[in-house]
């Protein structure tokens, strides 16, 4: 009987409450929304670094992360169980440089990456980012994909023969020949700038390190837990040996990363203290306004408890109506963002922040959480909000609400 | 023992730095099955009598009977299960739901008792019959005439049966027809079913209806016959 | 008293400003000893890591100031390897893959052929005397102490540099480089002074990076001839790749 109660009272002044039932259903779909393209730049953040580059998890020498020194390496030919593990769907043995590049007259510092491309496809996506040309072949023994930036600096285009410069492991000067086969364009500044990737034994032959490695790049089942993964397989390392999760390499991104759910509850609170005063606003004046009506109620017998119930059902109506539309359009727009999104690339730039790139686009990723708390905290909102009218409505005196014009 | 006794009553409202004397040392026996009209000018005391007979409010001092209960200084909780079970309400602008059907604002007290659905029904078909109100059971307040309203809230006082149905002016915001309707409707309704009514009024043809008229002047029993 | 304040300023300057163009003059003849108008040289370079020791030999030319052109002779595998200086401009040559390339700004701080010796050595070494300002620090009869810090507008990497003159015959023994933290970075220490070709010069250089203790790189040179038939058309990139 309340609820029935309750739910023709919520319709009374109909445009009233569309209002705010508009305001409601809009504020949690843009927040669902919101987190949604928040969540899809720090998946892309995340993934530019990790996905593009360092892969989830990293074997290296000790110590070989802090400085990348070309000595600090170790032979491909051991037996690591890490590579076995369940979890670990893909890994990437690598050999780095850092030297200069030349075509014609042009000349640049670059980070050369020396792989296999079959392993190298398992950890990073470099091939899904290929502006022209294509990627390295199995059989190819001096391709070169170059980042978009350094091809601009350079003039280059797939085909173009270019040199590489550097001091080898036995102290000469290193130098040989190398084809662009592909071009990638990642929109890290940092990678598109200076990353080359060439064939692990044409780096091996460079550096005079036959048979060496610098890095076992990993991919893993879930990035999230990467850290956790890394603390069991370093047991079966050899000591010379660590493993290092993508939070260890970059630290910033961890902490952007950790941040997220404060900054979502943020964003949530800031959003809903200002649907909640409009909630209030509204409940406030439709209990005063029917302040006669509640006194009726209580004269004829209706306990002050069933009148407090009767308005929070009022307000839990109106927050579940609008929980099912906002949900709803939440998920139909965050939906389209990840299908479609928004491309701003042509008014903005990548920005690269902590490690990893955020993407001039607007793409959402649907995340439970980013649906269950907006909704969860929008029926807070509404009962908090319904909390102090009802209260007021029950503590009325009958006679004094009976006489209120 | 009379239905409703009260005991040197009076009811003192602050008002600002002063005290407005409402109702002032007052007595009063009612019996059951009376059909009693306060009557006396405005601001003479009868809503608040009529508001501590209903338990409504509670006197500065004094005693109030009901039923062989002394309710006059009940918690409100206590009052409130009081009104549901042995009081009937009729108001002066009627004061329907309205967001309810005219069958469902009779019924609310029912309701409110937890009285089954079926019981429930009956009672209001006989009621409505009774009233003159049969076809109009879906109609909300809104949509119906002003008598038509005050029969429907003569419906709800008197649906949970009720010790006593006190009304406030009920036909002060009605035509002297309708008036005339209602109050031959509510004498029946006496006579029939024993039901004790008080009124308040001013109208002389309400008074001339009454089988006890109650007169207040200043807070004070005028005269009673 | 004006004219007695005057004389003195006079006194207290006048010493300054001599010494000062003098020290820029000084160190311009130590920064040139092994260019002269022109030079061909013949040297060894064993540079030492805590990885590995090479000996490279090669042999140099240079004229004035901003010409410069050195060719690796030995070992075989880097046998051709040259690299070209012209004003501020450095080219290498690799002819392994048969290329030319330019080094890029950016590049300017990076070790010249796997030696403690940077690019910028080559570069900027030659206008010391113009970037920096010097002060006598020391001075006996034998050698003098100067200190130089870089001009305000002057682009250069070094924050101090400490120059240990002999004075006769007019030799370095040794300079101190520093970088912005006034943290010494680098010392390059020069002996086996012979007069060869007319003029008397330290043969052999070191340069010892202060942070790797156990590195060093070693120029000694073996051949040396001053002020000899070179036209400017000769530092050219065709040179550079070794043809005539
Ligand atoms: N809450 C209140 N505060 C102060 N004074 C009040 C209050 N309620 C009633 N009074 C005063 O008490 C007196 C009696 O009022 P009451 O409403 O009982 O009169 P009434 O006979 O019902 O008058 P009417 O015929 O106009 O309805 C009046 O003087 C009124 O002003
Ligand atoms: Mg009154």
């Amino acid at each position: 009987m309340l609820w029935q109660l309750a739910l023709r009272n919520i319709w009374r002044n109909r445009r009233r409450t569309l209002l705010t039932l508009s305001a409601m259903v809009i504020s949690s779909a843009l927040l669902i929304l919101c987190l949604g393209v928040f969540s899809g730049m720090l998946k892309d953040m995340l993934a530019s670094a990790t996905e593009q580059y360092f892969g989830h998890l990293v074997i290296s020498a000790k110590g070989y992360q802090d400085d990348r020194d070309m000595f600090a390496n170790f032979p491909a030919d051991l037996d690591l169980p890490a590579l076995r593990h369940p979890q670990v769907t893909g890994y990437s043995p690598r050999l780095r440089s850092f030297g200069l590049l030349s075509f014609a007259n042009n000349s640049a510092p670059v980070e050369l990456l020396g792989i296999r491309p079959q392993h190298e496809q398992q950890v990073t996506s470099l091939q899904d980012h290929l502006q022209s040309g294509r990627y390295l072949r199995e059989e190819e023994r001096n391709g070169a994909v170059i980042g978009a930036g350094l091809a601009k600096r350079l003039a280059v285009q797939p085909g173009d023969e270019l040199v590489f410069v550097t001091q080898a492991a036995d102290g000469s000067i290193g130098n040989d020949l190398l084809q662009v086969s592909g071009i990638f364009s990642t929109g890290d500044q940092g990678h598109d700038n200076s990353l080359v990737l060439v064939p692990l034994g044409w780096l091996q032959q460079l550096l005079v390190l036959p048979g060496k490695l610098h890095e076992i790049s990993l991919r893993v089942e879930q990035p999230r837990q990467a850290a956790i993964l890394a603390g069991q397989l370093t047991g079966g390392m050899p000591p010379e040996l660590e493993v290092l999760d993508w939070g260890q390499m970059l630290p910033e991104m961890k902490e952007v990363v950790a941040s997220y759910d404060v900054s979502r509850m943020i964003i949530v609170t800031i959003l809903y203290i200002a649907t909640g005063l409009g909630i209030l606003n509204t409940f406030f004046m439709s209990v005063l306004e029917r302040t006669r009506e509640f006194g009726v109620l209580m004269a004829v017998g209706m306990r002050p408890g069933q009148i407090r119930l009767m308005v929070l059902l009022e307000t839990l109506a109106m927050g579940l109506i609008s929980l099912i539309f906002g949900v709803g359009l939440g998920v139909l727009l965050s939906l389209y963002m990840a299908f479609v999104g928004i491309d701003l690339s042509g008014s903005l730039t990548p920005i690269t922040y902590a490690g990893g790139t955020i993407l001039p686009r607007l793409h959402a990723v649907l995340e439970t959480a980013n649906i269950l708390v907006p909704a969860v905290v929008l029926l807070l909102v509404c009962l908090l909000a319904g909390f102090l009218p009802a209260n007021r409505a029950a503590r009325m005196q009958p006679v004094v609400a009976i006489r209120e014009e | 023992m009379p239905l409703i006794e009260l005991k040197s009553v009076s009811k003192i409202y602050p008002l600002g730095n002063q005290q407005v004397v409402a109702v002032e040392d007052l007595s009063l026996q009612i019996e059951a099955g009376e059909f009693t009209v306060l009557a006396g000018p405005s601001g003479s005391g009868k809503t608040t009598l009529l508001n501590m007979i209903g338990c409504l409010d509670r006197p500065s001092n004094g005693e109030v009977w009901l039923d062989a209960e002394e309710v006059g200084q009940a918690d409100s909780k206590t009052l409130s299960q009081i009104r549901l079970n042995k009081i009937g309400f009729i108001f002066q602008s009627f004061n329907l739901v309205p967001v309810l059907t005219a069958a469902e604002n009779a019924e609310f007290t029912m309701m409110l008792m937890g009285i089954g659905k079926k019981q429930r029904r009956q009672r209001i078909v006989d009621l409505f019959a009774q009233l003159g109100l049969q076809g109009l059971e879906d109609r909300k307040p809104n949509d119906l005439s002003g008598g038509q309203q005050q029969r429907v809230a003569i419906a709800r006082a008197m649906a949970a049966e009720p010790a006593v149905v006190l009304a406030d002016e009920p036909t002060a915001s009605l035509d002297t027809q309708t008036s005339e309707e209602l109050l031959a409707l509510m004498k029946e309704l006496n006579r029939e079913q024993g039901t004790t009514f008080i009124f308040s009024s001013h109208d002389p043809l309400v008074i001339s209806h009454a089988q006890r008229v109650v007169s207040l002047r200043d807070g004070r029993l005028e005269s009673d016959r | 008293m004006p004219i007695l304040r005057c004389f003195l300023l006079f006194l207290l300057l006048y010493p300054a400003t001599v010494s000062a163009f003098d020290l820029a003059e000084l160190i311009r003849k130590v920064e040139q000893q092994y260019n002269g108008d022109s030079s061909e040289i013949e040297l060894e370079m064993t540079i030492k890591t805590g990885h590995w020791e090479r000996q490279l030999k090669m042999e140099s030319w240079s004229l004035g100031r901003e010409r410069f052109l050195v060719r690796i002779l030995a070992p075989a595998k880097e046998k051709g390897v040259a690299t070209l200086k012209v004003d501020r401009e450095v080219w290498n040559y690799l002819p392994k893959v048969d290329r030319v390339i330019r080094i890029p700004p950016s590049m300017m701080g990076g070790a010249w052929m796997g030696s403690h010796i940077t690019n910028d050595d080559l570069v900027k070494a030659n206008h010391i005397d113009e970037d920096y300002d010097f002060t006598l620090l020391e001075e006996d009869e034998r050698r003098w102490v100067i200190e130089g810090i870089p001009k305000p507008e002057a682009a250069v990497i070094w924050g101090k540099i400490i120059y240990r003159l002999q004075k006769e015959p007019l030799v370095p023994i040794e300079v101190e480089y520093f970088d912005e933290e006034d943290v010494l970075v680098r010392r390059i220490v020069f002996d086996d002074v012979q007069a060869v070709s007319g003029r008397t010069i330290p043969l052999r250089m070191q340069v010892l990076p202060v942070e790797k203790p156990e590195e060093k790189t070693i120029m000694h040179y073996r051949k040396v001839k001053f002020d000899i038939d070179l036209q400017e058309e000769y530092f050219s990139l065709g040179r550079l790749k070794g043809r005539r």
